[in-house]
């Protein structure tokens, strides 16, 4: 890839990593956090990706997946515990945790 | 790799081994004190060999990893937390109405990511440590989810956890990967030297600045530190514990590596938005503890406000040369490792009293209220803690104190010293608040009881509190060896 | 040794008092008694030691130990005359303190005792310790054990005056610490070695603007102590809140850590800024002098009104330390020791009157005199020692820093004298509303049998009052011991 192609591609990161920052901070569903925190997970591997293919280095498609397979492991655990809240509360919206103040 | 390399990775192998062992073993025989005994022997083991291998020469194994002094004693550090936690754990646990053995095994896996974060040399192997620990301490901060007593604030500190952290790593990771893009490679001391296309410098700052975000969030720096005080507040004790010592030990030692050992890869933004952070953390920190009825949530900000604190040696190895460097990088050690006891010994208490009331853990300070009389060994071990957190003198915590004083003066950083001076001011009024509950006529009488086990951990921890702030000499000196 | 002597049995005797103090509180009162004695006989050793005619030297004692040797910290205990006259007042004090806690401190009696001779044990090492490091840890260590004594044996405020009265001296001793890192820096600038002792810094270069600064940093923290305006605000609230023996400890000593903290660190250290800075601190002194003792008129507190009286008196410290000549220094010394002496009396009568009376409110207390002649004698002795009647230790403290002030700033000295007619006024009051006139309806109900002083509280109040009147007519039993000394000090603060 040419060096100016990668400026694109990091912009296609930038907004998806935001578009995501943003879902997880206006949606009030666990689940939907939680995918937006994988957009959020991908758009640093898209970076990685580009960032690699400019350099001509393997190195990108590596982290790429590490990235995925943290992705699985969040999820696995974070699916566990919206599994719990949704036992408690009979929903899975954040809301609803508001014990811990002070 | 050769023998040598793999006889230095001996620490990180043996702790990877406790929780194979564990997986293993739990399929066949359930019991709770073998399990917690394995994890503690191992850890001991581990622990041992890295201190018994300071002095040897550096071991670059892989790419990924550094055994060098610096990891080992940093290692080594984290290791003796994660024993203290998994020994204090045992009780907590025995009173618990949950599944136990489980807990172990996320306790070996998250000291394992600490150690590969605090030996890594390598991005790569810097986000596997770190996602190693997180994603193991959101299941441990959220395990009491059956605990009728507990599920409720568990659930809610895991869940904040997890998001958060995960919102962390993510910065953390898209600014590894712009620092990647300009650099062309991924080692965390070569970040300028590298040749090549070079892109412009833009690259450099955001992603620094990004990873700056992501490592502010696990030691939360305040403004990063929304989730701090709800999950000490809602983890169980010792979880708490681990997340105030080996976790931030180890993210710091990174930072550490990153912008102190890496020669020219600091930028005056992040100086600037270092040392922001740091006047918050100190400010805000100290002046949010204040009105804290939960000693746990308290801790939380407290820990916030020492991390604050820390930032001056970071701040200070920037400002000069390479002659204050090493005395930057001592401060930076010594801090962490007395800030480890000292906390450690606070929730070693806040365990043992929680697994026999845990309202000592979720209920207001009022529960503390005239312990002295009631559990002198106990509440003189809180007060000890709250004396070394405050930093006085004899104890470990003046120690770290005295050093971020000398290198704040040294490198005449007046703003941060001034804060530091006011920060640990007000701290002192929560500190004492905490010790005039204890102080106070006892209501009712409780009966507890303390186990001859807690009484030995809690004691070991109390000596190395004291012994730090007594005679600090060979700490100081392994403390030189492992940054030269 | 002797002073590692005096130091351990006082800390090995409180830690045995906490634990006998389990089974039994009179244990633990008799063992306080002995650890004290202990640590006398060793001072007594001292003492002897020092009119050998063989010990000539300035330096009577000299113990030094390596501690932390990567910034060259020692454990450098050392005494001259000025050190071995406020360690004797310390222990004499001691005394009269476990004597007025006897029958006061009933409850956690092991847990007292143990905080008591922390504390005394902590001034011992601060009046000895001369590596600025270990001076600052005997410093702050000397802080908790006398904030937990407030805190849980104190009066009904107790637990705001203790948090007040830490967080006070703490703030300004970690000011301390920043100057005195910077002042080790600054000579490790100058020669390359690390250094925290006094003899090594005395000879460092502190002129300049950063000397002045370094120079603030630690007058701010022995201002608090001492403590003068406008930072004496911690004193009303915990001398009025501590329990007698904690008032007596404060007042006498922990006060003076403060002037003993001004004379030998901040002069020889500094010279050139505290010469310059002198006026200022003079004028600070005077004001002190002045304001404290017209809002010690306002206070109907018997406890209160003496705690403002001490500030009044401390301010005549601060003014002959100022002054820095001969007379002043020495007459310095002696209203240290004059005033430890009459505000421990004060202190412990007012202690002894809340005992009987259940009251501090000098409205409610009235026609003593009648009722319990002894104690109504004795409170007039130290009344008019403080106000600095002829004949008393204070009288001549105060007079020789007036004189000595007047050689150097005559509008201070005459401004200062102004206090000595105030003096007079607030002693009086506490002896008209307290001891004369009618007895006030609403102590003569319940307390008709209120009783005058027991051979033990006599013997308390006595031993202050042959100190008194001793150094009223003999100074010199004083002043041939501080006079090396002092001339030393003024040898290093002349400066270059």
């Amino acid at each position: 890839m040419d060096s100016q192609y990668i400026d694109h591609a990091m912009v296609l990161a930038g907004i998806l990593f935001c578009l995501g920052l943003v879902g997880v901070m206006v949606r009030r569903n666990l689940l939907f956090m939680m995918i937006s925190i994988e957009v959020m997970l991908n758009a640093a591997g898209l970076a990685f990706i580009a960032a690699g293919s400019a350099w001509g280095q393997p190195e990108g498609q590596i982290m790429f997946l590490a990235v995925i397979t943290l992705g699985a492991a969040e999820v696995a655990v974070g699916l566990g515990l919206t599994l719990l809240l949704f036992r408690h509360h009979n929903s899975v919206n954040v809301d609803q945790l508001n014990q811990l103040r002070g | 790799m050769n023998w040598l390399a793999l006889t230095s990775l001996m620490p990180l192998l043996l702790v990877a081994s406790i929780s194979v062992i564990l997986l293993l073993l739990l399929a066949f025989i359930r019991d709770h004190k073998l399990t917690c005994w394995i994890t503690c022997l191992g850890l001991a083991m581990a622990a041992f060999w890295a201190f018994a291998d300071m002095g040897d020469a550096p071991q670059q194994v892989t790419p990924l990893l550094i055994m060098d002094d610096f990891s080992r004693l940093l290692g080594g550090t984290v290791l003796l937390v994660s024993l203290a936690c998994g020994w204090m754990s045992y009780t907590y646990l025995e009173t618990a109405d949950e599944i136990r053995e489980e807990y172990y095994i996320l306790l070996s896996l998250a000291a394992l990511g600490a150690c590969v974060l605090v030996a890594s040399n390598h991005f790569a192997s810097m986000f596997i440590g770190l996602e190693l620990m997180s994603v193991s301490l959101f299941a441990m901060v959220g395990y009491m989810a059956h605990s009728k007593q507990q599920a409720n604030m568990t659930l809610e500190a895991g869940v904040k956890y997890m998001v958060l952290s995960g919102v962390s790593s993510s910065f953390l990771l898209f600014g590894v990967a712009l620092i990647y893009a300009y650099a062309g490679n991924l080692n965390i001391d070569l970040l300028v030297a590298a040749e090549g296309p070079r892109l412009q410098s833009g690259y450099l700052v955001i992603g620094s600045a990004l990873l700056l975000v992501g490592v502010a969030f696990k030691m939360s720096w305040i403004p990063f530190h929304m989730w701090t005080p709800d999950v000490y507040q809602g983890a169980p004790a010792p979880v708490t514990g681990f997340l105030a010592g080996a976790v931030k030990v180890a993210v710091f030692a990174f930072a550490m590596r990153w912008l102190m050992m890496a020669q020219g890869g600091y930028l005056d933004l992040l100086l600037l938005g270092l040392t922001v952070m740091a006047v918050l953390s100190m400010v805000v920190g100290n002046l949010l503890a204040l009105r804290q009825n939960n000693l746990k949530r308290l801790l939380g900000y407290s820990s916030i406000a020492h991390m604050g604190y820390i930032i001056v040696t970071l701040a200070a190895s920037a400002t000069l040369g390479a002659a204050a460097l090493s005395t930057a990088l001592e401060a930076a050690a010594i801090y962490l490792i007395t800030y480890a006891s000292m906390t450690m010994l606070a929730f070693a208490v806040i365990s043992q009293l929680a697994a026999q009331d845990r309202r000592f853990e979720s209920g207001t300070l009022a529960h503390y209220q005239g312990l002295l009389y009631q559990q002198p060994l106990l509440a003189g071990a809180l007060m000890l803690a709250m004396l070394a957190l405050a930093g006085m003198p004899l104890t470990a915590g003046f120690i770290g104190k005295y050093y971020l004083v000398l290198v704040a003066v040294d490198s005449q950083l007046w703003l941060l010293l001034s804060l530091l001076v006011l920060g640990s001011s007000l701290g002192l009024y929560y500190y004492l608040r905490v010790i005039l509950v204890l102080c106070k006529t006892p209501v009712g009488d409780s009966r507890l009881t303390l186990g001859a086990s807690e009484k030995l951990l809690l004691t070991l921890l109390v000596a190395v509190t004291l012994w730090l702030g007594l005679y600090p000499t060979p700490a100081i000196q392994w403390v030189q060896l492992a940054i030269q | 040794m002797q002073l590692l002597g005096i130091i351990i049995s006082l800390l090995g005797g409180g830690v045995l008092a906490l634990i006998v103090g389990r089974q039994s509180a009179a244990a633990s009162r008799w063992l306080s008694l002995v650890s004290l004695a202990v640590a006398s006989v060793f001072y007594a050793s001292l003492w002897f030691d020092t009119t050998d005619p063989q010990a000539t030297s300035l330096w009577l004692l000299h113990m030094d130990w390596p501690w932390i040797a990567r910034f060259g910290i020692h454990l450098l205990l050392v005494t001259d005359g000025l050190s071995l006259v406020l360690i004797g007042l310390t222990l004499v004090l001691g005394y009269v303190a476990l004597l007025s806690a006897w029958h006061e401190i009933n409850h956690r009696c092991g847990l007292f005792y143990l905080n008591f001779l922390f504390t005394l044990a902590g001034v011992v090492g601060v009046f000895s310790a001369l590596d600025l490091f270990l001076f600052f840890v005997f410093w702050e260590v000397m802080l908790v054990p006398m904030f937990l004594i407030i805190a849980i044996w104190g009066h009904e405020g107790r637990r705001y005056a203790a948090t007040k009265f830490f967080i006070y001296t703490q703030a300004s001793s970690l000011l301390m610490l920043a100057a005195m890192v910077g002042l080790v820096l600054l000579n490790l600038q100058q020669t390359e070695v690390w250094s925290f002792s006094w003899f090594t810094l005395t000879q460092t270069d502190t002129s300049g603007s950063l000397g002045m600064w370094l120079m603030l940093g630690f007058y701010l923290a022995f201002l608090v102590k001492l403590p003068g305006l406008p930072v004496h605000n911690w004193l009303p609230d915990a001398h009025t809140q501590a329990p007698t023996p904690g008032s007596i400890l404060l007042a006498g000593i922990l006060l003076k850590t403060g002037a003993y903290g001004l004379l030998r660190f901040v002069w020889p250290l500094f010279p050139d800024a505290a010469s310059s800075f002198a006026p200022m601190a003079m004028g600070l002194g005077v004001f002190s002098v002045l304001y404290a003792a017209k809002l010690a008129f306002a206070q109907n507190d018997l406890k209160r009104l003496i705690a403002y009286t001490s500030i009044s008196h401390m301010g005549f410290v601060s003014l002959g330390i100022f002054a820095w000549n001969h007379l002043g220094l020495q007459g310095t010394v002696m209203q240290m020791v004059g005033h430890g002496l009459s505000s421990a009396g004060l202190f412990a009568i007012a202690g002894l009157l809340q005992q009987r009376l259940h009251t501090r409110d000098l409205d409610k207390m009235g026609g003593l005199w009648g009722q319990m002649p002894k104690l109504a004698a004795l409170s007039m002795l130290f009344a008019v020692a403080a106000l600095g009647l002829p004949g008393l230790a204070n009288f001549i403290g105060e007079f020789m820093v007036l004189v000595g002030v007047f050689q150097v700033a005559p509008w201070a000295a005459s401004m200062a004298a102004l206090g000595m007619i105030l003096a007079p006024v607030y002693a009086l009051i506490i002896m008209q509303k307290g001891f004369f006139g009618t007895a006030a309806s609403t102590q003569t109900a319940g307390t008709s049998n209120v009783l005058d002083l027991n051979t033990s509280e006599l013997l308390m109040l006595g031993v202050l009052v042959v100190g008194l009147v001793l150094l009223g007519f003999w100074p010199n039993l004083i002043f041939t011991i501080t006079v090396a000394p002092v001339e030393y000090l003024m040898h290093l603060g002349k400066g270059g």
